[in-house]
């Protein structure tokens, strides 16, 4: 019972030791403290979410009990959802740590520092049962995301920076708002509490404000589109270690945040139920397909990789919005899934960076042919991004796509279009940089590239958590897995379970769902559509011309168009944003 | 998108919004009538369970306290952006004493300013200590009182000027006092669970009511607090004021 | 109007928000931000108030006595400092554009894009 709030007091604590002792400490200390604390708070967290797959652990601190339903103290309701995804960040930030081996040397251990709070605040945020706790861990988490982006920034990149501060600020306003509407309606803070509270009104615009407010806040820092355009900036600015982090499972973390608000609080609230099912949903596969079309222009790695988290951050809350529990449980595994080849593309990217001093794909072409590992990891992460029918991604998608089919039976294909055209992305790039295909630059634009000054680091070394990261995706046991998130989700989402959990009562028993999952069908169909694009934008100067007329004609304005959006000006990216809350009150009208 | 269309855009969004915005909020309980059951629980329960007159500093720091430990965090991992961000452009290497500006011309300082800064800055500082003190008893509080020595703080850089000030507040002794403040919060937050209670449960000795000493372990964290805010802000203006400054011969 | 707190409190999250989207000067962005916080406060407080109510301070009356909701008003006060720190964040990145950059319009700055 007392390893409950472990898994935020040692991050924590280590992060003040540190501190302490920065001036002291050599800089292999430093990483290996960073490494073994992600490390226990990795095991510490897998020890909670075995025990609560038995039974859910309340655990209320500084000792206050509820007093007939009134929560008074801040609980943290460990289910196995939350645990497994507390589990995994843990994970996702020591590879990171281990990735950012001696690359912070002048930093002293400030950097360490940043990211042990931001994983002390990111476990916190999956294991709170208190609103505004959730939102105190929100701004924990912006906040050292905002300070360990601006490590080493040069001077075209501190935009990027600004822009990603700026509108996570206003994203935790936007939460803020939420919370003191639904405090003055129902007077408590406590998640079982507010939904007992709310459950008997039949939903009136007071509550629908507070769920546009709260999505609108927890979906900007998903980068869900129309809220999504700081993700690839700040990428783009931030160190390879950070990017792993940001990808592989903060905007992960802020789904999971924005499903547990709806399942505790507005699950028996009809109107949001229906615009969760609708807006949601509809929003998740354009993101999807929209994120997978924008990942195709990029010539920065990183930025592409950043879109391309933004296209499977749309399937996942597709997967989220159908409100089934294999829906849920597709999102579990696929969370995990996307967060480790994710996280291992980012680090690929900055091994690139480490030994090429570049990050512009077509600058980089043909130069990486020294590193043959790279190459085959970057392309193998590329045709598990596109669908591959293999490993934790893939079983997460199959789950997905069958319960998404229960509402429209073209929303699998739509989802299978955005990944397999992020996998053509990648697949395109690991083509061009590592074996040297694609037309001579000559024939390209000719605009600057950006030139990334960054610490040389051996390879070999760098290689490991990439591959670590890599096999552990692909080698989850489809079945056992399944089974686990299956059971995650179903109690994840059982609103009255939550609430007589948290506030006393017989506890239900929640039997094990059965999921049916879609065939390897349409993930070969989108294997090989990634393959294709791919090959296409590689060998384009070879193919017949009138062919790249049609093409070009085809999706040309309709990519320019995409291209001219993402402006960079923080004027647009705000106006944007409004655009998305407008969307919301006009689905709770429609 | 360029700025007229940007702003008329959003105007036409704002026009559209505000009548959700209006029936949203019509919908809440009139002001002035607070219906809720959590602060009524509170206001009843505060003085007898936890022997404080202060219900706002119960709830930040017992009823709520883990919210609190956050926020000091977020405010230390602010403090280390600044740092890293400011101090990092400069080098490490030259922050160890005051720098000097080449061609900037120099305003002198008023006397008056001088004096009021030095008369002050004391008293200032008595105030905010006492602020932090009473806690549990009056308004104020780790944060409220943080703020108010650090208010004194820097009225002591006006009566002293730069240089001196410098020699005062040296980086490295800030940078540990707010350590030692964030670590007394999360350490004073685990040592109960060594006794077999909850985290940042209050197992101290409750003491008297309007006394700086009850509260129990309300009065440890909220020292914590206190040191973390004042030492946290000089910080900042420690390094808003270097970049006032470049690098060159140390001189009063 | 009973509810005119609540309005005021939306009148400025909505006048900062225009002013972070038609802002030509990073500071005064930032200074839109911070009106967009004060209106959280604006709305966190009106929340928690009881009209003909004390402070809930018991010192010099007696526990028992009438007193508005401490709740709102411990998450505020604690929120307006950490929001003083994350203001001085900003501003440090501003300060580094202008040194880098020159300029702290946005509209001057280049597109972010490749």
């Amino acid at each position: 019972m007392q390893l409950a709030p472990l898994p935020v007091v040692i991050p924590l604590l280590a992060a003040v030791v540190l501190l302490a002792v920065e001036r002291h400490t050599p800089l292999w200390l430093v990483d290996a403290t960073g490494i073994l604390t992600a490390l226990a708070t990795t095991g510490i967290a897998a020890m909670l979410a075995d025990k609560a797959l038995q039974q859910p652990i309340v655990y209320w601190f500084g000792g206050w009990q509820p007093a007939s339903g009134v929560a008074i103290g801040i609980s943290f309701v460990i289910d196995p959802a939350g645990a497994m995804v507390a589990c995994f960040s843990a994970l996702v930030f020591a590879g990171a740590f281990l990735f950012g081996w001696n690359y912070f040397d002048d930093a002293m251990a400030r950097f360490h520092i940043l990211m042990l709070v931001f994983l002390g605040a990111m476990t916190g945020f999956c294991l709170t049962g208190d609103i505004f706790n959730l939102f105190v861990f929100f701004e924990l988490m912006s906040v050292s995301a905002y300070a360990v982006t601006a490590y080493k920034l040069e001077a075209s990149e501190i935009e990027g920076a600004l822009n990603f501060t700026v509108m996570n600020t206003i994203g935790s306003f936007l939460l803020l708002a939420g919370i003191a509407l639904l405090y003055g309606r129902t007077g408590a803070l406590n998640f079982a509490q507010i939904g007992r509270a709310v459950a008997s009104s039949k939903g009136d615009p007071l509550l629908a404000m507070a769920f546009a407010l709260l999505f609108g806040g927890l979906l900007i820092k998903a980068a869900v589109m129309p809220f999504h355009f700081w993700l690839a900036d700040a990428h783009a600015v931030a160190p390879a270690p950070v990017c792993v982090v940001f990808s592989g499972i903060m905007v992960s973390v802020a789904l999971f945040g924005a499903a547990r608000i709806y399942w505790t609080i507005f699950a028996p609230i009809q109107p949001v139920t229906e615009v969760v099912k609708s807006l949601l949903l509809y929003l998740g596969v354009a993101t999807a397909v929209l994120g997978g079309c924008t990942c195709l222009m990029q010539r920065h790695i990183k930025r592409l990789l950043a879109f391309s988290t933004i296209s499977h951050v749309g399937v996942m809350l597709a997967g989220l919005a159908t409100l089934t529990p294999g829906g849920t449980a597709g999102f579990f595994l696929y969370l995990a899934g996307h967060g480790l080849t994710k996280g291992a593309l980012f680090m690929l990217a900055g091994i690139l960076m480490s030994a090429h001093q570049n990050i512009d794909e077509i600058a980089l072409r043909g130069q990486a042919r020294d590193l043959p590992t790279s190459g085959v990891c970057f392309a193998l992460g590329g045709l598990v991004l596109a669908g591959l029918p293999l490993g934790l991604m893939n079983s997460g998608r199959e789950l997905i796509d069958k319960s998404a089919e229960g509402t429209h039976l073209w929303i699998p294909y739509l989802l299978a279009l955005g990944s397999a055209l992020t996998g053509a992305a990648v697949l395109r790039t690991a083509g061009r940089v590592f074996v040297g295909l694609g037309p001579d630059p000559g024939e390209e634009e000719q605009s600057p590239s950006k030139m990334e000054r960054d610490k040389r680091r051996p390879s070999a070394l760098l290689l490991i958590p990439v591959i670590v990261f890599l096999l552990l995706c692909l080698s989850g046991q489809a079945r056992l897995v399944e089974d686990v998130a299956l059971k995650a989700a179903a109690t994840f989402t059982n609103h009255d379970g939550y609430a007589t959990l948290v506030l006393g009562g017989q506890v239900p028993s929640i039997p094990t769902p059965s999921a049916e999952h879609s065939g390897p069908l349409i993930d070969w169909l989108s294997v090989a559509f990634a393959v294709v694009v791919a090959g296409f934008q590689l060998g384009r100067h070879k193919t017949p011309r009138c062919l790249r007329w049609t093409a070009d004609l085809v999706a040309f304005p309709f990519f320019k168009a995409l291209d001219l959006a993402h402006t960079g000006h923080i004027g647009d990216y705000a106006a944007w944003m409004t655009f998305g809350l407008l969307l919301f009150a006009i689905a709770f009208v429609w | 998108m360029n700025h007229p269309n940007r702003s008329i855009a959003f105007i036409i969004m704002a026009v559209v919004l505000a009548p959700f915005v209006v029936a949203g909020l019509w919908t809440l309980p009139p002001f002035g009538s607070y219906p809720g059951p959590y602060g009524d629980v509170i206001n009843a329960i505060g003085t007898s369970a936890r022997h404080i007159t202060n219900m706002v500093t119960g709830v930040n720091y017992d009823f709520r306290g883990l919210d609190t430990l956050g926020e000091e965090f977020i405010l230390f991992a602010s403090v280390t952006g600044v740092v890293m961000l400011l101090r990092g452009a400069r080098g490490e290497a030259k922050s160890a004493a005051a720098l000097r500006i080449e061609h900037r011309r120099r305003e002198g300082r008023s006397e008056a300013v001088a004096g009021a800064g030095r008369v002050l800055a004391p008293i200032t500082l008595l105030y905010g200590i006492y602020v932090v003190l009473h806690a549990q008893t009056t308004p104020g509080g780790g944060f409220q009182g943080g703020v108010i020595v650090f208010a004194a703080i820097l009225l002591a850089y006006l009566g002293e000027g730069y240089s001196a000030w410098r020699r005062m507040a040296r980086s490295a002794v800030l940078d540990l006092v707010e350590a030692a403040g964030a670590a007394i919060y999360a350490v004073g937050g685990l040592v109960p669970m060594f006794f077999g209670a909850r985290y940042l449960e209050n197992i101290l000795p409750l003491g008297q009511p309007k006394t700086i000493t009850s509260g129990g372990l309300i009065a440890v964290v909220n020292l914590g607090v206190g040191l973390a805010v004042a030492a946290g802000f000089s910080s900042i203006a420690l390094e808003l004021l270097e970049e006032t400054r470049t690098a060159g011969d140390d001189q009063a | 109007m009973s509810i005119f707190p609540y309005f005021v409190s939306a009148w400025l999250f909505l006048i900062g928000l225009y002013g972070v989207v038609t802002s030509r000067n990073y500071v005064h962005l930032i200074g839109c931000l911070t009106v967009v916080q004060a209106a959280t406060y604006v709305l966190l407080l009106a929340v928690g108030y009881k009209t003909g109510a004390g402070a809930p301070i018991f010192a010099d009356h007696p526990p028992g006595t009438p007193a508005v909701d401490p709740v709102v008003q411990a998450l505020v006060l604690t929120d307006i400092v950490v929001g003083a720190a994350v203001t001085a964040l900003l501003l440090s990145l501003v300060l580094q554009l202008q040194k880098h950059r020159g300029t702290i319009d946005p509209n001057d700055l280049q597109p972010t894009r490749d």
